[in-house]
């Protein structure tokens, strides 16, 4: 096959870490395509609970890493401001916690410098009256809450605004070696089916627990990537206002991330082999459920409106032996250096990380490209910040935009208030055919009503803005539909049963979609 | 089952919206104007982008009227209403109360202010220059409905008159437009009561809070209504029964006021709160049991019987319709509308009377197209907007059972 | 003194209420809130696939029964359906019986199988295809896509469709509900504005179709057809239900003539019950709790969607209610992960024998004076079987006439 694209770099993963890279190296001067099989931030970084550590949760475990959420944390405050919410956040013990662990995190924080305030168990229940009652001790930290679709979104177009080619839907199939040296590789176009040969001096690696699949087109086998299963619940509302966590060593179900409209709790740890297979267990749900009780007393009466997994890509190598619970393997994250370890050049990976750290973790496997090719390019991305509105999220954003077009724009999804002119500039500048890719930018869909309504609608207006014909939109509506339900039926229950079975009168009862083909 | 008072988080009752939109089919203003974005909205959708340091960006929600059907018709069970009632005080936190609202929020005020010059009052209210100025300086519109000053108390009334005792006994919650405005309703209520072997008493008592509650003046709504379970509370502990005939000012203490304001630890409000009844929904209770004295004369009249959307929210149906069945030879025809429009204050203000007259153009229309000779209803502010509205008087159910028993 | 409360004011409550109160009894309707009526579509239909598309209820019914001895057409019977039905069309201006079904394209253009439809959306029936379509949508309509339902009806029913835009805004809305259309419509300069745009844009031979929304108090489609000159149906569109409402209405009004009485925001939270007999229902009102007595109880309080029947969050299913056994809860897995395939989930509810009185766990009558109709009834998928109303209208139509003494499977002449 035909050469048929040239680059300096191709950076493979359009998640947090991918993206950020795709930014790093683009601003640096070179010429960067990033590939991805599905949409941006589809994988780890799209199912993530949404937050920007403070630090906190890695003090007495993880010094290196509580470090580095420090020095991050205040970072892309300034760098993305208007991908995150500053909630704030709160550590709190219950009675059965081990009742040293907050002196050691109080200590710890001092030595890291990571702001923490500790405040009265009442103070504490003013400023969240659905916290457990029964908090003994209670610190203040600078949790906030991040979008990260937002984010990945805002790091790839600043790299396309510098020269980057973004190319989502595009599958790496293969990797091009000639001797000891990486030079380019296969893409396939997922939607077409074509395939073509990229050349490219360097291929950064930056597809998260995917990365030992990608090696394994090098021929680079036995590396220490380690999914790490976690699922996570988004509840229908803001039970709590700031990031909630348990003042203990961290265990499963012991954080609630205000995050946009939801509150998201998480999370599990499970060993997974295949990152593309981490189904939702029942047990798993049962204990959330369960956990969630312990933070905020009537979350089990609260309404839930979705569950998901995903692979956290952690790092151990795997000559060090087998692991099971993955929580013992380290948060940091990793250049592994294919030039020393496999004798492969013009190759790296990351491993391991957070989306905290997206920056950091960036410069990190940029600054090893750039040392490997004997460039003197320093990094930037500390200091310029991709394009952005530069106002901070604030929740109640979408309702002061709205009041603004109550009487000329007909509001489409109405839970997430998206009016009709943002659905079809979303439309009209993705291109895309997937209401699915619209839902993760614009959160189409994900509110109460998980589609109920406005998916309808979306596919009228996806149909008039003559993206699609009729068979089109129709399989679009059945691939919501399907897709959806994925995330819904492991934590139907109570309120949100309700609302399936009214969507289920709607699409199947009185739009009868199961016979629409 | 668990206690009642463990759902008075309203706001949290919003995770049962479904979006089905009945509660904006229903709708009074939604349904008369865009720039109220309707119940579904304003409620359990927006309150969801809604934080403590951020309370309530949308002015939009201020075009809600209080009414409260929303609540009434939701099949889900989301409190829709008082989680806008809620944020709207929480959006006057923010952006200040009008000199207008704090005035008509307080009709003791306005009441004792007018009541010695009430001809003066009255003769400025009903005066167009005046209320032209009125208008545009506060922002009251000029064709508001006001009510007019009696130049009396109800209270005055109540500690000369000669009580009657008897076994029975309520205490009567009379509210201040009984007091101020139509003291003879009053007068009419107690003996109506006496006539059916029951002793009226009649404390001293204050303003429910209800219109500071509704333009969201909480503190101050607070303040007012727990003065008010204080000077009634001892009845209620004493095992009597209260009965009110403001029906809205009656449920602001039966319901509103716990679970708005969030005084469900309030002891004296809870036990007023456990014996106080509508004063419909009393004599109904009286007739269901056999002691109500049912030997009306004819009332040979047509009416039309509107429920104001207060008199809903108690949740009883409509014992006005059933007691008004017993008069013989009175025709009753019941109002379609689900609010008149005023609700309470709201369809006083410049910005919003128009679209109070929208809401009840339908009820003004049946009352005009049935030749009713008069219109029947529970609450004063509706009755003194009906009124006007129609040019047709407008009463108090007491006053049509009052006439059929020749008491008067 | 009540003879009768009925819990629910949906189609199957209210529909026992009316026949019941017309007899004479003195009835109390307690809701929750108003009941699905302005979800539905308007249509009633008793029983679209089988899982085949079902031609002619009549026909299909008996096997179907055969082979659903739990559904609740089993403790009716195709005669109680059809008195339902009988009843139902004699009230309001529907078309249609058991013997055919119609074929009425939804808003996507799939034909649904309809037994009995308002007169207002017969024309589009699409047996033996039929007349071009002309799809009429609004600008101002955000819950109706013309063009979608004109690409459907090509493609799916075979019969040619193309879509029109109308600009007209109903009281000056950009974005306007069905009730708002419908209310506009009742307007007459409203009316003639849509009236002249839509006609010059017409061809020969097409009949329209316009979204449900040609008046609410007063139906205006037969004026809309007569100014337009052709066929004219409605298709019905995304909540709220202009059709449901109308149904909603007239057996309100209904009730209302008969001297029964509806109390909304009353939440029936238990039942006072000794033996096989209740004797009064708990209903939360406001903050209070009432009990109120009557001799017979009907409860239609709807299934899982009116929360009529809930599932907690340790997987237990309650009825709300009365708190009546359920039944037909899997032990198992609940759902499906494939969203079109059926759900164990799907059938449970409350079970009753031939004469409507729910079953305890047991299998016994767990009380002689209560009966259950409607959504609260186990047995049966109704969004898949497209029966949801059918079911409501026969069971509590059969629900009333059990009390009244008659034998569920009389036919009213």
């Amino acid at each position: 096959m035909a050469i048929s694209d040239r680059a300096d770099v191709l950076v493979i993963g359009g998640g947090a870490t991918g993206a950020g890279v795709a930014w790093d190296a683009a601003l640096r001067g070179y010429d960067v395509v990033l590939a991805d099989r599905a949409d941006l931030a589809e994988g780890t970084s799209g199912r993530f609970h949404g937050l920007l550590h403070s630090g906190g949760r890695y003090l007495v475990k993880d010094r290196l890493a509580a470090e580095e959420c420090v020095l991050e944390n205040a970072l892309l405050r300034n760098l993305i401001p208007h991908c995150i919410e500053d909630t704030g956040g709160l550590f709190f013990s219950l009675p059965d916690d081990d009742p040293a662990y907050p002196d050691a995190f109080l200590e710890a924080a001092r030595e890291v410098g990571m702001p923490a305030e500790e405040i009265s168990p009442a103070e504490a229940l003013r400023r969240e009256p659905r916290l457990n009652p029964a908090v003994v001790r209670a610190i203040a930290v600078q949790d906030a809450s991040i979008d990260a679709w937002q984010t990945v979104w805002t790091f790839a177009g600043g790299a396309r605004e510098h020269g980057a080619r973004i190319r989502t839907y595009h599958r790496v199939t293969d990797l091009h070696r000639d001797g000891d040296a990486i030079t380019g590789a296969r893409l396939r176009n997922e939607l077409t089916g074509e395939e073509s040969d990229i050349e490219v001096g360097f291929v950064l690696n930056a597809s998260g627990p995917w990365a030992a699949q990608i090696l394994h087109m090098a021929g680079i086998e036995d590396v220490g990537v380690v999914p790490g299963k976690g699922i996570m619940i988004a509840m229908n509302h803001r039970l709590v206002q700031t990031v909630v966590n348990r003042l203990a060593m961290p265990g499963d179900g012991d954080i609630i991330v205000p995050i946009q409209t939801v509150s998201v709790i998480g999370t599990t740890d499970i060993h997974a082999t295949d990152p593309d297979e981490i189904p939702v267990t029942q047990a798993e749900v049962d204990q959330m459920l369960d956990d969630g009780e312990r933070l905020v007393p009537g979350f089990r009466d609260a309404r839930a409106l979705r569950v998901w997994a995903g692979a956290r890509p952690l790092f151990q190598d795997a000559r060090a032996g087998e692991v099971t619970d993955t929580r013992d393997v380290s948060r940091t994250h990793a250049v592994v250096d294919h030039q020393a370890r496999d004798g492969v050049s013009g190759l790296l990976t990351m491993s391991g990380g957070k989306l905290t750290t997206l920056r950091m973790m960036a410069q990190d496997l940029v600054d090893a490209m750039v040392a490997q090719l004997g460039h003197d390019r320093p990094c930037r991305t500390h200091e310029v910040a991709p394009p952005g509105p530069g106002e901070p999220l604030r929740l109640g954003g979408r309702l002061v935009k709205r009041e603004e077009t109550l009487l000329d724009e007909q509001l489409i999804c109405e839970c997430e208030l998206i009016g009709r002119g943002r659905l079809e500039t979303e439309m009209r500048e993705r291109g895309t055919t997937n209401l699915d890719d619209i839902r993760r930018t614009l959160r189409l869909g994900m509110g109460p009503c998980q589609g109920g309504f406005c998916m309808y609608r979306a596919t009228g207006i996806l149909h008039e803005v003559e993206q699609l014909d009729g068979e089109q939109a129709a399989a679009s509506l059945r691939d919501f539909l399907e897709e959806r339900w994925k995330g819904v039926w492991p934590i139907l229950y109570g309120d949100q049963l309700r609302q399936a079975r009214l969507d289920d009168w709607i699409f199947q009862g009185l739009l009868d979609v199961e016979h629409l083909t | 089952m668990t206690d009642v008072l463990g759902e008075l988080l309203m706001r949290d009752s919003l995770d049962h919206c479904v979006k089905c939109t009945i509660c904006e089919t229903f709708c009074p203003v939604s349904n008369v104007t865009p720039l109220f974005p309707g119940p579904k909205y304003v409620g359990p959708q927006a309150e969801r982008y809604r934080s403590d340091d951020a309370p309530s960006p949308d002015e939009s929600l201020d075009y809600c009227s209080g009414c409260g059907i929303c609540t009434q018709v939701c099949p889900q069970g989301v409190h829709v209403a008082e989680i806008n009632t809620q944020a709207r005080a929480k959006l006057r936190e923010r952006t200040g109360f009008k000199l207008r609202d704090r005035l008509i929020a307080r009709p003791t005020v306005a009441g004792a202010l007018g009541t010695p010059v009430a001809p003066l009052a009255n003769w400025a209210l009903g005066n167009p220059v005046l209320r032209l100025a009125l208008e545009k300086t506060i922002g009251l519109h000029r064709n508001a409905p006001m009510p007019i000053y009696a130049g009396r108390t109800f209270q005055r009334w109540a500690r000369r008159r000669d009580p009657v005792t008897a076994e029975r006994r309520v205490a009567f919650f009379h509210g201040c437009g009984t007091n101020y405005y139509e003291p003879r309703l009053g007068e009419m209520t107690v003996a109506l009561l006496e006539h059916n072997g029951i002793a009226v008493e009649i404390p001293k008592q204050g303003c429910c809070g209800l219109p500071l509650q509704s333009n969201g003046m909480f503190d101050d709504a607070r303040a007012y209504v727990h003065r008010l379970a204080a000077s009634l509370a001892p009845y209620a502990r004493a095992g009597v029964d209260i009965v009110g005939t403001s029906t809205s000012c009656t449920l602001m203490l039966k319901r509103e006021a716990l679970e708005i304001l969030g005084l469900g630890d309030d002891p004296e409000l809870r036990i007023v709160s456990e014996r106080i009844y509508d004063i419909c929904e009393y004599l109904l209770a009286l007739h269901d049991r056999g002691e109500l004295r049912d030997d009306f004369k004819p009332v040979p009249e047509t009416v039309v019987y509107h429920a104001p959307c207060q008199q809903q929210g108690h949740g009883i149906g409509k014992p006005a319709i059933e007691l008004l069945a017993l008069i013989p030879e009175l025709t009753v025809h019941e109002s379609r509308a689900n609010c008149c429009g005023v609700a309470g204050t709201y369809g006083l203000k410049a910005e919003k009377y128009q679209i109070a007259m929208d809401v009840g153009a339908g009820l003004f229309r049946q009352v005009a197209d049935t030749a009713s000779d008069r219109s029947v209803c529970d609450s004063e502010t509706c009755r003194w907007q009906i009124a006007k509205a129609t040019d047709v008087p407008s009463v108090h159910p007491v006053e049509m059972l009052y006439r059929a028993s020749g008491l008067g | 003194m009540n003879d009768v409360i009925v819990v629910g004011a949906g189609v199957a409550g209210l529909t026992a209420a009316v026949r019941l109160a017309e007899s004479g009894a003195r009835v109390l309707v307690l809701a929750k809130g108003v009941g699905a009526t302005h979800l539905s579509a308007g249509t009633i239909d008793v029983l679209g696939y089988a899982p085949e598309r079902v031609a002619s209820p009549r026909e299909a019914l008996g096997p179907f029964i055969a082979g659903h001895p739990e559904h609740p057409y089993a403790r009716v019977g195709v005669e109680g359906i059809e008195a339902a039905l009988g009843w139902f069309t004699a009230r309001l201006p529907y078309v249609g019986s058991l013997d055919e079904n119609l074929l009425l394209p939804t808003a996507v253009g799939v034909p649904r199988p309809s037994a009995v439809v308002p007169e207002t959306m017969a024309a589009g029936d699409l047996r033996g295809g039929g007349d071009p379509v002309a799809v009429v949508g609004f600008r101002a309509s955000k819950d109706f896509h013309p063009a979608l339902m004109a690409d459907g009806l090509t493609r799916l029913a075979g019969v040619p469709a193309r879509a029109l835009v109308c600009s007209a805004l109903p009281e000056d809305r950009v974005d306007a509900n069905g009730l708002a259309f419908a209310r506009a419509f009742e307007d007459a300069a409203f009316r003639e504005r849509v009236v002249t745009e839509v006609a010059g844009q017409l061809r020969a031979g097409e009949r329209v179709a316009f979204p449900a929304v040609l008046g609410v108090t007063r139906p205006v489609w037969a004026e809309v057809a007569e100014r337009l000159g052709r066929p004219v149906f409605e298709v019905p569109t995304l909540p709220p239900s202009v059709p449901g409402m109308r149904v909603f209405g007239a057996l309100r009004d209904a009730l209302r003539r008969a001297g029964g009485r509806l109390r909304l925001n009353n939440v029936v939270v238990g039942a006072e019950r000794s033996g096989a007999r209740v004797s009064a229902l708990r209903v939360r009102v406001g903050l209070r709790e009432e009990t109120l007595r009557a001799d017979w109880f009907v409860l239609a309080s709807g299934g899982v969607a009116s929360g009529g029947i809930a599932l907690d969050s340790r997987w237990r299913v309650h009825e709300t209610a009365l708190g009546v056994p359920v039944h037909g809860a899997p032990d198992g897995e609940r759902f499906s992960p494939d969203y079109f395939a059926s759900h164990p989930m799907s059938t449970v509810g409350v079970a009753v024998d031939g004469e409507l009185r729910p079953l305890g766990d047991g299998g016994e009558r767990w009380a002689d004076n209560v009966l259950v109709a409607g959504a609260t009834l186990a047995g049966a998928v109704p969004w898949k079987e497209k029966s949801g109303d059918g079911i409501s209208l026969a069971t509590g139509f059969a629900a009333a006439g059990l009390v009244l003494g008659k034998p569920t499977k009389e036919v009213v002449a």
